[in-house]
């Protein structure tokens, strides 16, 4: 686990924590640190303030200092406090308990059952709470409407699909290919042959399910997550499906990202209404959301948050839908909007939000301001959505025909 | 105080540079320009974008101006990566602000949003790779269409490690830089080749003691005394 020769300094008894002194900089995968000055320690500091490196639930190695390892062993505990929680209301109301709720039963008859209403409140308070590790497979894939997609088509679909596909070669598979070795470089399983095999056969696979997507950068860092999670590569595809078909905005992802664009714009006002002196303040700045946002829609804020915390998003994603993306993006400016509205410079504003990001290893932290602090309506947001759609529309058509337009000037 | 380690309340910091206004203890230039750095009437902030086709080194490029490492796998980047980094040129000091676009060609349409008020921008194709020049030149059109008239604009021929695998030559590449007024050179960020030459040049050809532009992310000029860069950069690691 850890060479002999690496100084061991602080042994977790609980959880295979590995852990060893912070060396070399160039030994670690490169995390995006915007100014790096800051980073530079003098010695003092860093004798109060050592930097380890650990690896987390789900095998990432991260950075952070002694603190950050207690709150991740503080968070293991919760994890396994948890998992009793949800084992016990299975031994109590039945294996299976939270398909009859009224988001998944659909029948309205039965969805104005007393104990099927008490259910659904229930669940939705339990999955704010966090999903055990042990039981995402099981609860995502049910909740999140992927089991129900599955079983429209014929059993053998993704194994005929993958099969089919596997020798052809398209401008997406290269780009996927090209990306393989760049998901997560440095994971103990993505970043091996048979992890780099298995994201591929489940991002070809769905390259040809959906041409118009094809294969889109981000989807690559999904995909992994979404492996890790499942642990079988049909349901990872699965749930790959639900979540671009079904979960999120339509074309998030296809040819010019419009769904993206509107989406971004929708944060955009959402945080005027919701943080109005922080929004003017960046707006003096030069300082566009979506500078730093676009990542978070994108890759679901699997490339930002750590991945404990990605997944207890995800949790919520899953079954409150895309929502909570906005709640999450909101969260992190609420979280730092005194520091925020102090900054002079764009760089400074990156640096806050990053640093705060990549350092929220206690999900209920997060969560705690996303959920309860925060709130709107999601009927405002398909309203708003629409808005935007028609403006996000108009600007890409005009874009795109002063492109074109130059083009026909130079060849003339 | 001047040895912030990245634990130390932000806001802290914030509140010490509003007070002292002394910015630039923050800024460090690169060893070697420290010398130069120590004097000079003013510090110029200047926005600088990346753009170029999917895997072309962008990323790497940045890397190794930044860190001074090199990555045999970078991670793609989703959206756009910011960096900042510091550089004395003569009589002042630059200070990029980078942005490291995303290099797929659906993420096109954030692009605007990066190289509006930029005050440079890098073009980066792969010399291995005819299409990712075929990309180049399209973004040149675009930035000579769309972007900032006084943009210094460069265009880099990286991965120039891989001689044995080159299918764009330098003469084409040449050629076609000095018909669009760019200025070019080949890079490579793996064997740290013309790395800090190009940024060093984009430093040096920046229009100088003009007023900053409407846009506050464009570039801004800002007075400030630089002393101070020597003793925050040796006291740290």
């Amino acid at each position: 686990m850890v060479s002999s020769t690496t100084p061991i300094i602080n042994q977790s008894s609980i959880g295979p924590l590995i852990m060893y002194p912070f060396q070399r900089k160039t030994d670690l995968p490169f995390e995006i640190q915007p100014d790096f000055t800051f980073l530079r320690q003098s010695i003092h500091a860093r004798r109060a303030n050592i930097v380890v490196n650990f690896q987390d639930l789900y095998g990432f190695m991260v950075q952070g200092n002694v603190d950050d390892v207690n709150v991740l062993n503080e968070v293991r505990e919760k994890v396994r406090e948890q998992g009793r929680v949800w084992w016990g209301m299975e031994a109590n109301r039945g294996a299976n308990w939270y398909l009859r709720t009224y988001a998944s039963s659909g029948d309205l008859k039965s969805s104005l059952r007393f104990s099927v209403l008490v259910n659904g409140m229930t669940l939705k308070k339990l999955i704010r709470k966090g999903i055990p590790p042990s039981l995402r497979p099981k609860v995502w894939f049910s909740l999140s409407g992927a089991a129900k997609k599955k079983s429209t088509v014929p059993d053998s679909y993704y194994d005929d699909l993958t099969a089919a596909v596997s020798d052809k070669i398209t401008p997406a598979t290269k780009q996927i290919d090209h990306d393989l070795p760049r998901t997560f470089p440095g994971h103990p399983w993505l970043d091996t042959p048979e992890g780099h095999a298995a994201v591929r056969r489940v991002l070809v696979g769905y390259s040809f399910r959906d041409s118009d997507v094809g294969y889109c950068q981000g989807l690559n860092y999904v995909a992994a997550m979404l492996l890790l999670v499942m642990k079988t590569e049909e349901e990872a595809f699965w749930m790959l499906a639900v979540l671009l078909e079904n979960v999120l905005v339509n074309d998030c992802y296809t040819d010019n990202l419009s769904g993206c664009h509107v989406e971004q714009r929708v944060f955009k006002d959402l945080l005027t209404k919701k943080c109005p002196r922080l929004s003017a303040h960046l707006e003096t700045l030069g300082f566009d959301v979506s500078l730093v946002a676009t990542e978070w829609f994108l890759c679901l804020f699997s490339k930002s948050l750590p991945s404990e915390t990605t997944m207890r998003v995800w949790d919520v994603l899953f079954y409150e839908g895309a929502k909570v993306l906005f709640n999450v993006a909101l969260a992190i400016f609420k979280m730092k909007e005194e520091e925020l509205l102090m900054t002079l410079y764009v760089g400074d504003v990156i640096k806050i939000i990053q640093d705060t990001t990549h350092n929220i290893f206690d999900p209920d932290d997060l969560l705690t301001v996303a959920l309860d602090t925060i709130s709107f309506m999601t009927t405002n947001l398909s309203k708003q959505r629409k808005k935007q759609e028609t403006v996000v529309m108009e600007e890409l058509d005009q874009r795109l025909r002063r492109l074109n337009t130059r083009k026909l000037s130079v060849k003339s | 105080m001047r040895h912030f380690c990245f634990r130390i309340p932000t806001t802290t910091i914030h509140l010490l540079r509003l007070l002292a206004d002394t910015k630039s203890l923050f800024q460090k230039p690169t060893d070697d320009l420290l010398d130069m750095a120590t004097t000079g009437p003013s510090n110029l902030n200047a926005k600088l974008v990346l753009l170029g086709d999917m895997g072309a080194g962008k990323s790497s490029l940045v890397l190794r101006f930044v860190k001074g490492q090199f990555l045999e796998f970078q991670e793609s980047t989703i959206g756009a990566a910011f960096f900042s980094q510091t550089l004395a040129v003569n009589d002042a000091t630059v200070k990029f602000e980078i942005w490291d676009t995303a290099g797929q060609e659906r993420y096109h349409s954030l692009a605007p949003m990066y190289y509006r008020g930029a005050a440079a921008a890098i073009i980066v194709y792969d010399i291995t790779n005819m299409d990712s020049f075929t990309r180049a030149k399209k973004w040149v059109q675009e930035l000579q269409k769309q972007g900032n008239p006084n943009m210094v604009t460069a265009l880099a021929g990286n991965k120039a490690d891989l001689e044995e695998k080159r299918n764009v030559t330098t003469e084409e590449a040449r050629v076609y830089a000095e018909e669009n007024s760019l200025f070019f050179m080949e890079t490579s960020a793996k064997a740290a080749t013309n790395v800090n030459d190009i940024f060093h040049e984009i430093a040096k050809r920046l229009p100088r003691g003009q007023q900053p532009t409407q846009n506050p992310s464009g570039m801004v000029l800002v007075d400030r005394p630089t002393q101070g860069p020597r003793a925050s950069a040796t006291c740290c690691s």
